[in-house]
């Protein structure tokens, strides 16, 4: 019989994605973010940046609007969406993601651990390199599905 | 503004951080931030849906509270500095709930590339229920 443990390792398609300045601030705007290095060019290259840089969570907008749809992702994984959490969500940064950078973003099934009550936790992992095949950043996901 | 840690060089482990206190969310904010996510759950924008769900009504995205607790890590650190991010998500959040992001240096250590710090993060509601539970780490450039 097929146990959720069988995603483990799974790697799911590559998608990309363009960083849209417009896409930067309307995400701030949503947030009610102020830091105006999100908006204003002149301010994000007096705190240092080349260009407008990302905000930290930024990069659910290329999953969301690049990568797979949530009802494909769910599929993949053979999860029924009405049961799935979103438990954790962490980020790390190597180098800066400003508008107008190309992402190019992979994501594996790194763990699943399977409870005997039918609940199950997913472990995610996304690398995202840029248009120079730098990598700038990574995700780690936890999904939990409900029994 | 500058970051309160680029101020307070003295900050010493245990220091509190100002709080950054948010609006309550509205419904207009989670419909605003489905666009700008591209998360269109309608648990997040449809009352019928987040009723047929059990959930009482709409929810917040998860996301739109990290986006908070993102929002006043820069007024505690450059953006630039951020190395590491990351949140667990523990109550549902509602329309009307008002949501203070809390900050504590958690940890500070001095190298050759800048201080490391390490801040222990909460966004909590007004009746105090805690949403969002996380740490970031930074690194913050010599003077």
């Amino acid at each position: 019989m097929a146990t959720p443990e069988d995603k483990k390792g799974y790697t799911f398609a590559p998608y990309s994605g363009r960083v849209e300045a417009g896409k930067i601030r309307e995400l701030a705007l949503a947030i009610g973010d102020e830091n105006p290095i999100y908006t204003d060019e002149t301010k994000a290259k007096e705190e240092g940046f080349d260009a407008i840089p990302i905000l930290p969570s930024f990069m659910e907008v290329i999953d969301m609007w690049a990568g797979p749809s949530f009802e494909d992702l769910m599929e993949q994984l053979e999860i029924d969406m009405k049961k799935l959490l979103h438990g954790e969500q962490e980020y790390e940064y190597f180098a800066p993601v400003y508008a107008g950078d190309m992402i190019h973003a992979q994501t594996k099934v790194t763990d699943v651990k399977a409870k005997r009550n039918g609940m199950a936790i997913y472990t995610l992992e996304t690398v995202y390199r840029n248009q120079n095949n730098e990598k700038v950043m990574t995700a780690r996901q936890v999904l939990v599905k409900m029994p | 503004m500058k970051p309160y840690l680029l101020t307070a060089k003295d900050a010493e482990v245990g220091t509190a951080l100002p709080a950054l206190e948010k609006p309550p969310v509205t419904r207009m904010q989670l419909i605003r931030f489905a666009g700008a996510s591209g998360d269109f759950n309608p648990i997040h924008t449809i009352e019928s849906v987040g009723q047929e769900a059990g959930l009482g009504g709409v929810i917040a995205h998860g996301m739109l509270i990290m986006g908070f607790v993102g929002q006043a890590l820069t007024t505690w650190v450059p953006r630039a500095a951020i190395t590491k991010f990351g949140v667990r998500f523990s109550a549902i959040t509602r329309p009307g709930d008002q949501i203070t992001v809390r900050g504590e240096l958690a940890g500070k250590e001095e190298t050759e590339e800048g201080t490391r710090v390490k801040i222990k993060v909460q966004a909590v509601d007004q009746k105090g229920e805690v949403k969002v539970k996380g740490t970031c780490e930074a690194l913050l450039p010599r003077a």
